[in-house]
């Protein structure tokens, strides 16, 4: 790709203060401060103090203490009444929940799931940009419509959708059996241990499609005109450039959002929990989120609860970390 | 730039108030303050009466999953147990029903649990066995003068360990309902008396290809096939819980869960029991499902969302031995063992089982637990079938493990209706399961 | 000439995709608010109408005067209000430190923050309960608005700690020899660059604090001080949903939503495009 030099520099008067500017490659080269006073470890530690303290303090009280404290009672068959009476198990609980064939079952529904939707949300939400980074009329309107499903609850999206693919009355069934006549009989979408899934996956890819779609507008727009114009110039058609211009310079923002997607997509849970009513049928839908909240909540298992969702966070630390060290490679502009 | 500036200047200001607003809030209520001990019942002394303590005023908490009806009437039962205990206030929280239980757990393992609630009886066993209930028996002066004037049935499920650690509040059970338009329409005139008949009209009644089902279940979780269940003289359990080899897999079991079968494979019973299909009680009123089984709450809810529509009330249709049966629902009132408030806690559980609060509570659809009230002229009338239903109704288990059989059940009845074994070999597989969980 | 015509043609193209699309990602709540105009005995209707044969507002009326409902969304507004000031400014003094002060541990430690993002929330609830009590936060709306703010600090500071980073450096250098001390820049240089990125932080922030439950319905006893999400959760009764007025409620709690967005979305486009998203 090009390198830093021969970007050009009107970009910055257009008002986007995206990208790297010319005096960021002196710095870069240059002693990075030109007035560091003092440089001893102590004074730097108490000049960011005031800056980090305020922080700190919330996320070790709020965030940092809950952790230990939910690590600590997976070790042990919790008693909340009365804590002190807790016996010690070890590894118990976790050696239980990775011999469970429902939690294996579960891990299985989310990895479906995260498979599934980060990718259809990628997709659409693509499509979706590179429309909308067209000079078009009414484009904040159509911004608008399209984050909705965004900042709508979790809750209400997913009654909705439960609702619209109800067995007998429901809008999906109707539309394909009576208006496209695709099928003959009412789908039991939310009785079958797959089908229930449609809803599901639908509904997460549409949820966050919105979402993504206006992150890749920011990427898209921050990928500077000249470059299609130098490029159509010299004869790439609409897909070409598309292919060799704008994917790659993407790339960051594409590792960005396959992080953060997947993050959401493993923790799946409000909606699985509506639609299919807690696992139904026979404990096959889980996820495993839904699966620790019915441990934890209905039946009191808080150290077997507490353990699911450490086996969880360990395998979305892993993946996480694995994607970031991707994102390290950044592309040089 | 001066524009955007200012959006944050206003906003600044009115974020800071919102803070400090937010902070100032909690000082607002009173906290609880911790009584002295409420006044002694006078003794038959000889001593001369003693000046009254002063009594500080006391409040306490109750929680409740109240619907919208039975809420407003509730006010009515406090304003009436405050102006006769003036010295205590009582404040009700209501929550949301699906979320209650996770917000009671997290409550008392913060140490905030309420002075009393209402819970649904099957958590009652679960809750005692975690050691958050107080016992009742030995610890209230009325509990024997009330627990004497209790429907045996209600009163059993707060039994645990070998005390009681709540009060049944109300009580309830199925009954079928029939809508009397769809009978009248195929010329029937009146509701099933036998399971025989109701097998039959059921498949009268049905048109699968126009979606209209006889009978229509809400699910496959136990509270649903309950009511044929034990009317067709099936038990899950022993009466000393300690086996279920030949109760729930016994044969008359068998036979309820065959009939339910049987008449599902034939489509005379709405396939919403899977899931995903409308509610029994909207298909109910729209005809979908000419027969279900519910409860009574049914009357103000029908009244609520389905004016128009007439509900009528069956005994649950026989079993072979000509005996009908049904399900015991309700709600426990419960004081939490670490109360600071434990005698206003116990004055208010004792109130809410009085006759006077029962009857204002049956004004909502409620149905009291004291068998004093049968017959009362203030009762609504369609209580009569439930009460009568009640004399035959059955309790659940009640065992702290009682989701879990529950699970087990459920996940039976389940691979039956989807043909994945016959009922025999599921219910032998629920048997294992629930004994494991007895013996656990 | 035909490159004009592929133009228009592309543009003609992206409308009618465009719309299309608006169809996919409208119709749910077009359905919704249909619905929330439907009287109960049509919500099951077959077959189901995508305009209401009986309009009626009284769905409306009934959520709106049930359970105070004013009064939640009043608390609703107070705690989103108070979470989003506090997390923009508590993010932006830890992301500015992350972007450009340097201290020993300074990754390690920002590592640790991000770990905060992995974590089901959900799993942290009983323990913040615990917490909250002993801290005398417990059924104080500054209690809610604390463990707000606390969720949001990991991918708030991330978003704004690349933001920042993409500053250009120059300003901040030439305060710097005139002798500004950090909070000086801080305040007079960097952040009043960065309204994209705070506006970015205002939206998700104001949008998590506002649908919130599970915290909300544990960490506030009292009825007075409960936010809006509990009472549309109130609509849903043991026996029978009242789906019309359950709809009704969420439409009504939607607009404020929708006003904060429509009000900060175009900063919003120019902030996440300065978010380090690029690279």
């Amino acid at each position: 790709m090009s390198s830093r030099e021969s970007k050009p520099a009107p970009r910055f008067a257009e008002g986007r203060a995206a990208v790297p500017t010319v005096s960021d490659t002196i710095a870069e080269f240059a002693p990075r401060r030109p007035r560091v006073r003092l440089s001893r470890p102590l004074t730097r530690a108490a000049a960011a103090a005031p800056f980090i303290i305020p922080g700190l303090a919330l996320y070790l009280t709020f965030i940092l203490a809950p952790m230990v404290y939910s690590f600590a009672i997976s070790f042990f068959e919790w008693n909340i009444v009365r804590p002190p009476l807790s016996e010690w198990v070890g590894l118990a609980n976790y050696r239980q929940a990775l011999g469970n064939p429902i939690f294996r079952r579960a891990v299985l529904n989310t990895l479906a799931y995260a498979a599934v939707t980060v990718p259809g949300q990628m997709a659409i939400g693509l499509f979706v940009a590179v429309l909308l980074n067209q000079q078009i009329r009414a484009r904040a309107f159509f911004r608008v419509v399209y984050y909705l499903p965004v900042i709508t609850s979790w809750v209400i999206v997913s009654l909705l959708f439960e609702y619209m693919f109800v067995g007998q009355s429901g809008l999906v069934n109707y539309l394909l059996r009576d208006v496209l006549h695709l099928i003959r009989e009412n789908v039991r979408w939310l009785a079958d241990p797959v089908l229930a899934f449609v809803p599901i996956h639908l509904l997460g890819i549409w949820k966050g499609a919105g979402w993504t779609a206006i992150i890749f507008l920011a990427g898209l727009q921050a990928i500077p005109e000249q470059l299609h114009e130098a490029a159509s110039v010299d004869g790439a058609g609409r897909l070409s450039r598309f292919r060799h211009i704008t994917l790659p310079l993407l790339r960051p923002t594409l590792v960005f959002l396959i992080v953060v997607l997947t993050i959401g997509g493993l923790n799946a849970y409000i909606s699985f929990l509506l639609i299919t009513d807690g696992g139904n049928p026979l404990d096959l839908t889980h996820s495993v989120l839904t699966l620790m909240y019915e441990a934890t909540f209905t039946r009191l298992e808080f150290g077997y609860g507490s353990s699911i969702s450490y086996l969880l966070t360990a395998f979305v630390f892993v993946i996480s970390v694995f994607q970031l060290r991707l994102l390290r490679r950044r592309v040089e502009l | 730039m001066k524009t955007l500036h200012s959006r944050f200047t206003v906003f600044g200001p009115l974020a800071v108030l919102a803070v400090i607003l937010a902070a100032c809030a909690p000082a607002a209520t009173p906290a609880p303050i911790s009584a002295p001990a409420a006044e002694p019942t006078a003794a038959p002394s000889t001593e001369a009466p003693a000046e009254p303590a002063p009594v500080e005023p006391v409040a306490i908490t109750y929680w409740h999953t109240m619907s919208d009806p039975e809420t407003a009437q509730l006010e009515t039962v406090v304003a009436a147990f405050e102006a006769a205990n003036p010295d205590i206030t009582v404040e009700t929280t209501r929550y949301a029903y699906d979320d209650f239980k996770p917000a009671l757990l997290t409550s008392i393992a913060g140490g905030e649990a309420p002075d009393t609630a209402r819970l649904d009886i099957i958590w009652v066993p679960e809750f005692a066995e975690l050691g958050a209930l107080m016992q009742l028996d030995g610890a209230m002066a009325e509990f024997e003068a009330i627990a004497a004037d209790l429907f045996p049935g209600p009163l059993a499920t707060n039994h645990w360990d070998g005390h009681y650690f709540g009060l049944p509040q109300n009580t309830n059970t199925q009954v079928l309902l029939w809508n009397e338009g769809r009978f009248q329409e195929l010329g029937l005139t009146a509701p099933p008396q036998s399971a025989a008949e109701f097998a039959e009209v059921a498949c009268q009644l049905s048109s699968p290809a126009d979606e209209r089902y006889g009978y229509a279940l809400g699910g496959t979780y136990f509270w649903a096939p309950a009511p044929i269940f034990y009317a067709m003289g099936g038990k899950v359990v022993d009466e000393g819980i300690t086996t279920s080899t030949g109760y729930v897999n016994g044969p008359d079991s068998v036979a309820a869960f065959s009939l339910l079968n049987d008449l599902y494979q034939q489509g005379c019973i709405s396939p919403n029991v899977l899931g995903g299909g409308i509610g029994t009680a909207d298909g109910h009123a729209t005809g979908a499902y000419a027969m279900i089984t519910d409860g009574p709450w049914m009357v103000d809810i029908y009244k609520g969302s389905y004016p128009d529509f007439e509900v009528n009330f069956a005994p649950i249709p026989s079993g072979p031995d000509g005996t009908t049966s049904s399900v015991v629902g309700g709600e426990d009132a419960v004081v939490f063992a670490d109360t600071d408030q434990a005698d206003a806690a116990m004055e208010w559980v004792a109130f809410l089982l009085s006759e006077d609060a029962q009857r204002t509570m049956a004004e909502v659809g409620v149905i009291p637990t004291r068998s004093s009230l049968v017959g009362d002229p203030s009762l609504p009338p369609y209580f009569d079938i439930f009460l009568q239903q009640l004399e035959t109704a059955q309790a659940r288990v009640p065992h702290p493990k009682w989701s879990d059989m529950d699970g087990a059940i459920n996940n039976a009845f389940q691979r039956v209706l989807r043909g994945d074994q016959t009922v025999q070999q599921a219910l032998d597989q629920a048997a294992g399961e629930i004994n494991s969980l007895i013996t656990g | 000439m035909g490159m004009r015509t592929e133009e228009r043609l592309v543009r003609w193209l992206t409308y009618a995709l465009l719309l299309l699309g608006l169809a996919a990602v409208a119709v749910p709540f077009w359905y919704m608010l249909v619905t929330s105009l439907k009287p109960q005995s049509f919500i099951f209707e077959v077959p189901p109408r995508l305009w209401p044969t009986q309009a009626t507002l009284g769905n409306y009326a009934a959520a709106l005067s049930k359970d105070s409902f004013g009064l939640y969304f009043l608390n609703s507004l107070l705690v989103a209000v108070a979470s989003v000031s506090l997390t923009v400014l508590i993010s932006a003094l830890l992301a500015y430190a992350f972007a450009r002060l340097h201290f020993s541990g300074k990754e390690p430690l920002f590592n640790l923050l991000l770990l905060g993002m992995m974590i089901p929330p959900v799993m942290l609830i009983i323990p913040q309960f615990i917490i909250a009590k002993q801290l005398k936060l417990f059924n104080s709306l500054l209690g809610l608005i604390l463990v707000y703010v606390t969720m949001n600090l990991s991918i708030q500071t991330f978003l704004l700690r690349g933001f920042f980073e993409g500053i250009p450096k120059d300003l901040e250098e030439a305060a710097l020899i005139d002798g500004a001390g950090q909070w000086t820049i801080f305040s007079r240089v960097v952040l009043p660059l960065s309204r994209p990125g705070l506006a970015v932080v205002t939206i998700f922030t104001f949008l998590y604090s506002w649908d919130e439950f599970p915290w909300a319905h544990v960490a506030i006893k009292e009825t007075t001080k409960r936010t809006l999400p509990i009472a549309i959760a109130l609509f849903q009764s043991q026996h029978l949903t009242e789906w019309g007025q359950v709809f009704a409620a969420s439409i009504v709690a939607l607009i404020p939503v929708v006003v904060v967005f429509v009000i900060f979305q175009r900063n919003f486009i120019r902030g996440v495009t300065t978010t380090g998203l690029k690279g």
